[in-house]
């Protein structure tokens, strides 16, 4: 009888659809989860990279004398006793598993190596000496150890009564405010006198190249290379006097092996105790140095720093994607749906759009390396960039180029989806429009193509997205590991489509495996997808709102 | 319907009202016949209690027609017929009309036969009326019948039959002056007997009326007040656009 | 004879003829065809100037077709192919020298559903008139409050002429099409269903407007709603299968109607 009547009620739970139901709802929820399981493990583990982390000082017996160790606990793991005997380490005490950690200890340059392993029962003492001073530097990577002194021009400063930190604090600020000034005659002054020359080369050269021999042009250009070469020397010599300040002060330091080591201030980013940072002091300094991580340029093969010139660059991209992208596709919907006869041809046309969607999306990047970066790119360097050759202009891979082959990569996704918005707009609206006398053209673009606009903005948004995230083609046509400035700047012509960018997705993949270190990059892999998938969100977010914007004002379609 | 070779309404229900509605205005008219040819027959033999009795009953057919009346409505505001049937309808409620105004008449000759029957033993002065009664006893039942049959053409025929019965009445209405002027005793009779001999003409024009809107039922021209010559040649005219 | 004299006017009761009317359109053995289905077949007719002329009959009929024949919106659809003449004002419509949007300006229509376009009230009005080129200001909006008013609208909607003309109710919607057609002062309205997607109230209402378009525009509607072409229209044609089976005055059309199907459609016999 029970069973029976749980039979029924297990037949009744499946015809009443509960079981669909719960289906659906399972596989929701896993798609949920999965998607939020992945932005939850970049998100931790790439935010976490910038808190400051506690530095310790551990008396460690390595088994053949007791050292000292100063670094960062960075991993933590369980590990069976017998194994780390046979790797040949005396195990103190005596339980079955150990802790092993991984000590981030930094001072390249002088251990050799970053990391060193480290067994719980041989750390015969940890501390967390809050005067433990990490840095981070320009090169070599960080560094550890205690402050001893402070020198001007090779010169202990006076002992006695001396508050190290803060002296180090605000010198430190000195030297930040000579690099920010150094950085600024670099780049921009230097860098647009470097332009301008560039320039006025060039223009000499197609001048030879045309022919003329008249001194006077050659005259002209002369004058204002010299112009620029005497602003040029000026600029020199403040620049060499800001480095000369710069390398005034340094200071010393013991690290963990007791050695002291002058470090100079020059090379120094950035100098903190962790150990002694409150919590608040703590918020600030992750903000920073978060901060740091997003607006600054990257550093020591882009293993440190930012990673602002690939957010740029991924965004300068994908915008001029979508300018491309979008009328274009527009254009062929358009064309497609109203004016086309619809046939076999016009049904073997969509086929072919559709399945373009398909291809790999490398398959684009070769292509684009091979019509637009050698064909169409290598012609306008003969036609227009003569005076440059045999150095290319457009004929090597460029933010233009990268852009035109991701716009042929999501061509589809706008047509297929503007072709769709087309066909929903009600016929009784464009009947509505001739009716009054307007002729199709008219009521194309004064009705038509308004009411569509939403539907555009869908297909651009898919476009955005796919775009944003392709990396494959880009390394083909123009992303590179770093570039030396951005594809927009101040120097006229302000947008440069001939210039190789960074992208975001390629920087991971630079960072994740291309690095010379790539364990210690792996935090900043994470970050790094983390901004990726952000900026992805942002892009779409916006184009999202300007399609709601629309639809608002387009209501009709979901009233018919 | 059974005058038109037409096929049924789509609306099964619609087609049950208008029979249901031609069935009682039918049923009606078989009444007011029925009362017709009992004052009749109360007249003539000086029968007193069939007089008694058309005289009473009348308010059947008043109630009748309330009813009818009430259908008709109903079916105008519910169905909205259209054409044919919107002349259907129409013409139903005017007969029924019609048919009350009979049923009224023959009441008013069974009241006039009770006191007629009270004081004349034998009935010596009714050859005149009993034949202007036969006239329209039979003209009302051929009118019924071109109405239950919707026969426009008899219809006509009998509408212009209504001619005849105003000269017989004519006649008798002389006869009686007549039998007034040498008799003035017989005034107060002869009066009686006037009345109903008015009250049969009567009779005879509400037939005539019943037969005119068959013709509008069937033809859709209305013949009130019109000339024969013109309705023949108008009925023709449709009757030959329509086959 | 009882009054021979009133019996002429009472039979002869025609007020209406459409043989005494001037001509709008006059269709001449007009044929048309989509692909080798024939969708009308030769229709002869000629729709009074000024007047309220309906088009009934069952679904697929034909009415709508023949509507919209005449301002050539079945241009539109591939595979149509059309014989005989549609006059408009004695000149062929279908001549080859034709401008359609000429014929479209001189010719409003009006659809089934409201077709607001997505714009302000003042913009949906203004459509027609900034199609012709207009463009001052002033005279814009004198023709908007023109013609609202000619569509019966302008009392309602005066205060919020920049709202989206997607707010109004489905009745005010369609008479703001009505509106807009009427904005560029054409000679013909034609409807098409104007009122089957509205409610009763509105659709009176819309009726009532049909009554007064007449007294300036020659107006024909096609309607599924026989006591609506009752109600309005001074002509009915009857069309059945392709064909016009019978075409007269209303009056007559309603009460008695020559043709045996026009018999059977209006009273419900149609199947």
């Amino acid at each position: 009888m029970v069973t029976q009547a749980k039979n029924t009620d297990f037949k009744s739970f499946i015809a009443s659809g509960q079981a669909w139901v719960w289906l659906n709802a399972g596989a929701v929820a896993i798609s949920m989860i999965m998607v939020f399981g992945l932005l939850l493990l970049i998100a931790v583990r790439g935010l976490g990279h910038f808190w400051p982390q506690a530095v310790y000082d551990i008396e460690y017996d390595n088994g053949t004398a007791i050292v000292r160790i100063i670094g960062e606990r960075v991993k933590t793991e369980k590990v069976p006793r017998l194994r780390i005997i046979e790797s040949g380490i005396n195990v103190r005490g005596d339980q079955d598993h150990v802790e092993r950690s991984l000590i981030k200890v930094g001072n390249r340059e002088i251990l050799g190596a970053d990391f060193m392993l480290t067994i719980a029962p041989n750390e015969l003492s940890v501390k967390k000496p809050p005067d433990l001073l990490v840095l981070e530097r320009t090169q070599w990577g960080n560094f550890y150890g205690y402050l001893r002194g402070v020198k001007e021009r090779g010169e202990l400063l006076g002992v006695a009564g001396l508050d190290l930190m803060a002296e180090l604090e605000s010198r430190l600020a000195r030297v930040l405010h000579l690099r920010q000034r150094i950085e600024h005659i670099e780049k921009s002054e230097i860098g647009s006198i470097n332009f301008g020359l560039e320039k006025l080369r060039l223009k000499k050269r197609g001048l030879e190249l045309d022919g003329i021999t008249e001194p006077a042009y050659y005259h002209d250009i002369t004058a204002r290379q010299n112009a620029h070469l005497a602003e040029y020397a000026s600029l020199k010599e403040e620049l060499d006097g800001l480095y000369r300040d710069l390398a005034r002060d340094s200071i010393v330091l013991r690290e963990m092996t007791g050695k002291e080591v002058e470090i100079k201030l020059s090379n120094i980013v950035k100098a903190y105790q962790p150990n002694a940072m409150s919590w608040a002091g703590k918020v600030i300094f992750y903000l920073q140095t978060f901060w740091g991580f997003i607006f600054d340029d990257p550093r020591e093969a882009n293993t440190e720093g930012g990673i602002f010139p690939a957010i740029f660059g991924t965004v300068v991209m994908v915008m001029l994607m979508s300018i491309m992208v979008t009328p274009f596709g527009v254009i062929a919907a358009i064309y497609l749906r109203e004016y086309a006869r619809q046939g076999f041809i016009t049904r073997l046309v969509r086929i072919s759009v559709n399945n373009l969607a398909g291809v790999p999306s490398i398959v684009y990047g070769v292509f684009g390396l091979g019509f637009f970066v050698y064909v169409v790119g290598g012609t306008i360097d003969e036609l227009f960039y003569r005076e440059a050759l045999p150095a290319p202009t457009f004929g090597s891979g460029g933010i233009l180029w990268a852009s035109l082959t991701l716009a042929l990569l999501t061509l589809p996704v706008v047509i297929v989806a503007t072709e769709e918005g087309l066909s929903r707009i009600p016929r009784t609206v464009r009947e509505g429009s001739l009716a009054l006398g307007a002729t199709k053209a008219e009521t194309l673009w004064r009705t038509v193509l308004p009411m569509a606009s939403p539907a555009m903005m869908t297909g651009l948004i898919l476009a955005v997205a796919r775009a944003a995230g392709e990396v494959a083609p880009l390394m083909l046509v123009g992303a590179v590991k770093l570039a030396p400035s951005l594809p927009v700047d101040l120097n006229a012509p302000f947008v440069h489509l001939e210039r190789k960018f960074m992208h975001l997705g390629f920087h991971i993949y630079d960072v994740g495996f291309q690095s010379p270190n790539v364990e210690a990059a792996r935090p900043l892999v994470y970050a790094t997808a983390l901004i990726l998938v952000v900026v992805i969100v942002i892009l779409n977010l916006s184009a999202i709102f300007i399609r709601n914007h629309l639809r608002e004002k387009y209501r009709s379609l979901e009233q018919h | 319907m059974v005058y038109q070779d037409i096929g049924q309404h789509i609306s099964h229900q619609f087609d049950e009202d208008l029979e249901s509605l031609r069935s009682k205005v039918l049923n009606m008219g078989g009444m007011v016949e029925k009362q017709v040819d009992n004052a009749l027959m109360a007249l003539t033999r000086a029968d007193g209690s069939l007089a008694e009795d058309v005289a009473t009953s009348d308010y059947k057919i008043n109630s009748m027609e309330v009813a009818i009346d009430e259908e008709c409505t109903q079916i105008i505001a519910r169905r909205q017929p259209a054409a044919s049937d919107l002349r259907f309808v129409v013409t139903m409620l005017k007969t029924i009309t019609d048919l009350e105004r009979i049923g009224d008449e023959a009441e008013k000759i069974g009241r006039h036969a009770v006191r007629l029957a009270s004081v004349e033993r034998t009935p010596t002065y009714f050859s005149e009326i009993r034949h202007l009664g036969e006239q329209v006893r039979n003209m009302l039942h051929h009118s019924l019948d071109a109405f239950a049959r919707m026969d426009a053409d008899n219809a006509l025929k009998i509408a212009h039959s209504d001619r005849e019965i105003n000269d017989e009445y004519d006649a008798l209405t002389r006869q009686l002056i007549t039998h007034m002027m040498e008799d003035p005793r017989a005034i107060r009779r002869s009066l009686r007997v006037m009345w109903c001999a008015r009250s049969l003409e009567r009779i005879g024009d509400h037939a005539k009326n019943i037969c005119e809107y068959v013709i509008y039922t069937v033809a859709g021209k209305d013949i009130r007040h019109t000339s024969r010559k013109q309705v023949k040649s108008e009925l023709i005219d449709s009757g030959n656009e329509q086959t | 004879m009882a009054a021979p004299q009133i019996s002429q006017e009472v039979l002869h009761k025609e007020t209406l003829n459409p043989e005494n009317e001037q001509a709008c359109y006059e269709c001449r053995d007009f044929n048309l065809y989509y692909g080798s289905l024939q969708a009308l077949k030769g229709i002869n007719l000629t729709v009074p100037e000024k007047k309220v002329t309906a088009f009934i009959g069952p679904s697929g009929c034909g009415k709508s077709t023949l509507l919209r024949c005449m301002n050539r919106m079945n241009d539109l659809i591939d595979g149509v192919r059309i014989e005989g003449k549609m006059l408009l004002n004695g000149e062929d419509i279908y001549r080859k020298s034709v401008n359609v949007t000429e014929i479209r300006r001189k010719v409003g229509m009006v659809f089934q559903k409201p077709n607001p376009f997505p714009k302000t009230l003042y913009e949906n009005v203004a459509y027609g008139l900034r199609l012709q080129g207009m463009r001052k200001k002033r005279v814009l909006d004198e023709r908007v409050e023109w013609a609202l008013q000619g569509a019966a609208l302008w009392d309602e909607v005066k205060d919020r002429l920049q709202d989206n003309a997607m707010g109004l109710s489905g009745g005010q919607q369609q008479r703001l099409v009505i509106a807009r057609a009427i904005a560029i002062q054409p000679q013909v309205i034609l409807l098409d269903e104007p009122a089957s997607a509205l409610d009763p109230i509105s659709t009176l209402k819309i009726e009532e407007l049909i009554v007064e378009l007449k007294k300036h525009y020659t107006v024909v509607i096609v309607t599924h709603n026989m006591q609506q072409a009752a109600r309005v229209s001074d002509y009915t044609a009857f069309i059945y299968l392709g064909e016009l089976i019978e075409f007269g005055a209303t009056d007559r059309l309603f009460t008695n109607p020559v043709e045996k199907q026009t018999e059977d459609y209006i009273t419900g016999r149609y199947g």
